[in-house]
């Protein structure tokens, strides 16, 4: 029997009006040339954001009336063990929109449990951030806000339009953690290679060079390619599991993303796939090089102008064994 | 206490003379078809004597009688709650677990939190408890694990629960006490969080994988268990409740049951079921305790003559096991625990041991598959005289109604989840066919079957009187919300006796206790109002229930009626407060 591929999936977080559909329309209606299921949940009896959702052609499933985290993971597990069984419609690339309300980690736990481990791949798990009204939740909500926040990926702060320079990094302040990988925007305009990485990874699609020249802000979609650096890490030479999960863990926060091979002392005869996608790191051993010379191959994107080659390249050459 | 040995048997007569106690002038309402009105009653060796008129009572008035003036309050036969959890709610709390005590807790405060439990406890023990939030750890830019955990107390197991209870975060003793490494499997309902490269567990455990810890780790302690229950039964006692179920029991859940039956504060007869999944808390030797070992706690109070099943799941999370397709899907039917054969096997088997079956069957398509097995039952072994019971019967299909009544099963109901609440509505997800046949209660009994209630705490309140109101309006008790959810009321006669004679019947000694007859278990409860004059609704569910007698025995008394004299009460005083 033929392993089917992996599907990623994105989890789009965030409080209530946070931006969530915005940017998930976004999505939707961009070119990405992927199969897409989406899968909204709504706290509430009438599943509201089902209806905004805009997009005709992709699949949607609506999990009404509870939330998501909690009341609903049944549901979750079933539609998703459905949809991983219906071999004519089996999506490319799934999203999930949790609630406003939604602890998010629950539904991450959900996609980590045995049985989909195989068949899923969270790609990345966006929380997006209000930043004209999140400075103002108290008690439980902040609670709520905050786990939101600590299971993110990548944080989307929208909205920034709407506030000054001085709320932004009073917000910050008072709400992000160090480690945080940071986007700031408006009207959810996130660029897509952050959300779908991982989808094009494994169509084939390569990382291209940033060319040097400067680039103001970007302000559409078209724009975003201006927004990034690449970097690249390569070597013969096995690595440390140790030092590199070290200096993984040590990127700048302006990185959001990285991913290749690597040779890896500790899973000899084993290639091992590297991804990061904001906050989280993955390394995971795959079969054997099929007779190829083993290599590490490291490609980093990182916010442009933050990337230090030098500082890059020293680290992880004192990952070398 | 003296009753607890003067026990009867073919050849030795009861106590013979006077009444022990007896009570006149009230507004009796005895539940009995014969005589449903009486004024006074009669007590002696635990028994009534005597029902009928004051006047009726003269001759059995002794020198050492006592006599108590009703001066015309309201009696009832006293109350039976047939599903509920008072130590899934109260031992946690009572177990004397380490508790962090702040909103977050910063890694710091959980670190010292653990060493300060670990001085208070010394020797090698277990430090389990909560909480610890993932948030506050990546504020500190450090990671929730084992080597996080081994770097804080390296030398005895420590198990901590995060805030959300999605995870608990152990240390690399937990592990190896638990037996958990890299070769253990994942359970169904959770993970263990694994080091990708090396497979070796972090120290992160999800959802169903911390029952691996808790399997490991020494059970509820007796005393938080014995606090739980003592306090349980004086709440029910204090609420009119003199025959309960406690669903979901294991060996030392029992063993606290037993010791506070033997000191005699014990003031309500238990029906304890013995789990028999993993699924609340692991059970060791359950078959020990089915096959034979129950018999130990049996008592005139006590028994653990039943078994419980999870037989699907909840209609919350649609895992509800249904007849037909949920609804917006073609093909979930919602989530069966056990394969058909399994329930099949187990119900016939427990009948045979004379074992009562308490199967949850939230869906219609589960209390379908119940009835079957317990009729395959009464095909193999005949009727056992075992009444079988069909928890929660959220919603039943209507072919099923008339089954109740021929194959002796008691349906059993929450009455708290049909009146209009927040609660009733986030439960209303069966779809509007289905919700029209949820909560059958009426449908139930009209099919001449027997329905009773659970108050299913901590799922609703322990307190049955907010049930018993909904019985009779269905409607929101304490006017939060108006109109009516789905389903009939029933009359205050058929609510009554729903909540009397219904439950004595539920277990097994409907011929001598349920209502007030002569011969049967002196059991009745004094009101502060009236039920038969009073607006059933915003009235019932704040009735104070002032006297409870069980057995003869005054298990509380609210005023102190009868403090300082041979019949002073098991409880009075202010209730616990839950």
């Amino acid at each position: 029997m033929s392993r089917q591929a992996t599907i990623p999936v994105t989890l789009v977080s965030g409080f209530l009006g946070a931006g969530k559909t915005t940017l998930l329309n976004r999505i939707l209606t961009s070119d990405h040339g992927l199969r897409m299921a989406v899968m909204v949940n709504d706290f509430g009896a009438i599943n509201i954001d089902s209806q905004l959702i805009v997009s005709q052609t992709q699949t949607t499933l609506s999990l009404a009336n509870g939330c998501i985290c909690c009341t609903v993971e049944s549901d979750l597990i079933e539609q998703l063990g459905r949809m991983l069984d219906d071999r004519v419609n089996r999506p490319e690339y799934i999203i999930i929109e949790a609630s406003g309300v939604s602890n998010p980690s629950k539904i991450a736990n959900t996609l980590r449990y045995p049985q989909f481990r195989e068949a899923l791949a969270i790609d990345s798990i966006l929380t997006v951030v209000d930043a004209e009204q999140f400075g103002d939740l108290q008690g439980e909500m902040a609670q709520l806000a905050m786990e939101q926040l600590d299971v993110a990926d990548i944080i989307v702060l929208n909205k920034t339009d709407r506030v000054s320079r001085e709320q932004l990094d009073a917000l910050k302040a008072r709400w992000l953690y160090p480690s945080a990988r940071l986007l700031e925007c408006a009207h959810g305009d996130v660029p897509l290679e952050l959300v779908l990485g991982v989808g094009r990874h494994q169509a084939g699609w390569r990382l291209r060079p940033v060319p040097a020249t400067a680039g103001k802000l970007a302000t559409g979609p078209e724009d975003h390619s201006q927004l990034f650096d690449t970097w690249s890490f390569s070597s013969e030479r096995p690595l440390s599991l140790k030092a590199l999960r070290a200096a993984l863990a040590a990127l700048p926060v302006e990185i959001y993303r990285a991913k290749g091979v690597c040779q890896i002392a500790e899973a000899p005869g084993k290639r091992c796939i590297v991804h990061v996608v904001g906050n989280r790191t993955e390394i995971k051993p795959e079969d054997g090089w099929e007779g190829g010379a083993p290599y590490t191959q490291l490609i980093f994107i990182g916010r442009r102008g933050s990337i230090d080659g030098a500082a890059l390249q020293a680290s992880f050459e004192g990952c070398l064994v | 206490m003296d009753q607890h040995t003067d026990y009867r048997s073919s050849n030795v007569p009861g106590p013979a003379g006077a009444a022990d106690l007896v009570l006149t002038n009230g507004r009796i309402y005895t539940v009995d078809a014969a005589n449903y009105w009486a004024e006074a009653v009669a007590i002696r060796g635990g028994r009534f004597i005597a029902v009928g008129g004051s006047a009726d009572m003269d001759g059995l008035i002794g020198p050492r009688t006592q006599v108590l003036d009703l001066k015309g309050r309201f009696v009832m036969p006293g109350l039976y709650d047939m599903h509920t959890h008072p130590d899934l709610k109260l031992a946690p709390g009572y177990a004397g677990y380490l508790e962090v005590g702040l909103e977050d807790p910063t890694p710091e405060q959980v670190r010292q939190a653990i060493l300060d439990y670990a001085a208070a406890h010394p020797g090698d023990g277990w430090v389990y408890g909560q909480y610890f939030v993932r948030y506050t750890f990546k504020q500190a830019g450090l990671v929730p694990d084992r080597a996080w955990l081994d770097s804080v107390l390296p030398d005895r197991p420590v198990a901590i629960l995060d805030r959300s209870w999605g995870c608990m975060m152990v240390n690399s003793k937990a592990l190896e006490l638990a037996g958990i490494d890299a070769e253990t499997l994942d359970p169904r309902h959770g993970y263990i969080e694994r080091d990708s490269v090396t497979g070796e567990p972090t120290g992160i455990l999800v959802d169903g994988a911390y029952a691996l810890i808790h399997a490991a780790m020494p059970p509820t302690p007796q005393h938080a268990l014995k606090r739980a229950y003592r306090e349980g039964v004086w709440f029910q006692s204090g609420h009119g409740v003199v025959g309960t179920k406690y669903v979901h029991v294991c060996e030392h859940r029992l063993n606290a049951l037993k010791s506070i039956d033997q000191v005699g504060e014990l003031s309500v007869r238990v029906e304890a079921a013995i789990s028999w999944q993993d699924d609340i808390f692991p059970v060791k030797r359950r078959w020990e305790l089915l096959a034979g070992e129950r018999h130990y706690y049996r008592s005139a109070r006590l028994n653990a003559n039943a078994v419980k099943f999870h037989f699907d799941g909840t209609h919350e999370s649609r895992s509800s096991y249904l007849s037909s397709a949920w609804p917006g899907d073609e093909s979930w039917r919602g989530h069966l625990n056990m394969t058909p054969e399994h329930i099949t096997d187990m119900v016939v088997d427990m009948d045979r041991r004379g074992i009562r079956v308490i199967a949850h069957c939230t869906g219609d398509g589960a209390s379908d598959l119940f009835l079957d097995a317990v009729a395959e039952a009464r095909r193999r072994n005949g009727y056992s005289g075992v009444r079988h019971q069909c928890a929660h019967s959220t919603t039943l299909l209507d072919a099923n109604l008339p089954r109740f009544a021929e194959l002796n099963v008691t349906a059993e109901f929450s009455p708290v989840g049909w009146f209009p609440s927040s609660f009733a509505y986030a439960r209303a997800v069966f779809g509007e066919d289905r919700m029209q046949r949820a909560y059958n209660f009426k449908g139930v009994l009209e099919h001449g079957g027997v329905a009773v209630m659970g108050t299913d705490w901590p799922v609703s309140s322990i307190n049955p009187w907010i049930g018993f109101e909904a019985m009779v309006t269905r409607e929101n008790p304490f006017g939060e919300e108006a109109g009516c959810f789905y389903g009939q009321p029933i009359s205050l006669e058929q609510a009554i006796r729903v909540m009397t004679l219904n439950g004595a019947w539920c277990m097994g000694i409907e011929d001598k206790a349920g209502s007030i007859e002569v011969g049967k278990s002196a059991d009745l409860i004094v009101l502060d109002r009236n039920l038969f004059e009073v607006e059933p609704k915003g009235n019932i569910h704040n009735a104070q229930v002032q006297l409870t007698l069980l057995e003869g025995e005054v298990t509380w008394d609210r005023h102190g009626e009868f403090a300082g004299t041979a019949h002073a009460a098991t409880w009075q005083g202010e209730l616990p407060n839950f």
